[in-house]
């Protein structure tokens, strides 16, 4: 019989950098990364658009700063964020609710394909006013 | 053995609670995502806002948004720290700061846009504040 290895909290960072990892493990760091990502920006949210309450002229100022390239950047990988965690959301359903642990392999594969494509179509949702300007 | 962890619950209506949450965000998500962050039509002005919010529908939308976005995220967060054994103590602290911060800022979201005044008139014209 197979000894266990004793578990050793001082190397826990680098037993969790060291096992091999399939689809799944990945799904599950990121699902967290995002996940994270995605309530800080909640909070950010909430905070960001309290200058409502002071009126025209305070919001406006406020959201300048917003409407930028940068910006306008930052919220296209906060949709790559949003993305992966919805569609392994729902993918992550599926594995408890409908038998998806036959299939959570593949699912994750169509659901990397399916965000990529998003992504991209959203970018061009998104610019559509520039890159018309460049093709014009 | 286990008298510091509350095995009243068993977390099982989190669980579901959890991905009920999940799935009516992703669907609002779209509404809200398209229509106010990725249209380059829909303007980020106070004017664009305060159109939008005369209708009761975006108002009951973002509330939506703002409580089960705020559950599902904290509720997130103390699945991760669950994952760990915590002491009596940090779960009372984590809890604590958990329920303060999302309780203040559900409740700050929610003044925000019930702040917004109505002013569009019977002729349905929007007034210059």
């Amino acid at each position: 019989m197979a000894e266990f290895k004793k578990f050793d909290q001082k190397s826990w960072v680098k037993t969790n950098l060291n096992y091999k990892k399939d689809s799944g493990s990945w799904a599950w760091i990121l699902h967290r990364i995002t996940g994270i990502a995605l309530i800080a920006y909640l909070f950010m949210h909430i905070f960001s658009l309290s200058p409502l309450s002071q009126g025209r002229a305070a919001f406006n100022e406020f959201m300048s700063h917003y409407t930028t390239p940068f910006f306008m950047a930052l919220e296209w990988f906060l949709f790559a964020f949003v993305l992966f965690h919805s569609l392994n959301g729902v993918r992550i359903v599926l594995v408890d609710w409908a038998d998806g642990a036959k299939y959570h392999k593949s699912l994750y594969r169509y659901s990397i394909v399916i965000g990529v494509v998003m992504f991209f179509a959203m970018g061009y949702v998104m610019f559509s006013h520039e890159i018309h300007k460049l093709f014009r | 053995m286990y008298k510091h962890q509350n095995s009243r619950s068993s977390g099982s209506f989190s669980w579901v609670f959890q991905r009920v949450t999940g799935l009516i965000l992703v669907v609002v998500m779209i509404g809200h995502y398209i229509l106010m962050h990725y249209t380059p039509e829909s303007g980020h002005t106070y004017d664009a806002v305060l159109a939008r919010m005369q209708s009761n529908w975006y108002r009951v939308l973002d509330l939506t948004f703002i409580v089960l976005g705020m559950y599902h995220g904290l509720n997130g967060i103390w699945g991760i720290f669950r994952d760990y054994k915590l002491k009596q103590w940090q779960t009372i602290t984590i809890m604590g700061i958990l329920i303060i911060f999302g309780l203040a800022f559900t409740l700050w979201g929610i003044k925000t846009v019930l702040d917004i005044p109505y002013v569009q008139t019977s002729t349905s014209e929007l007034l210059v504040k």
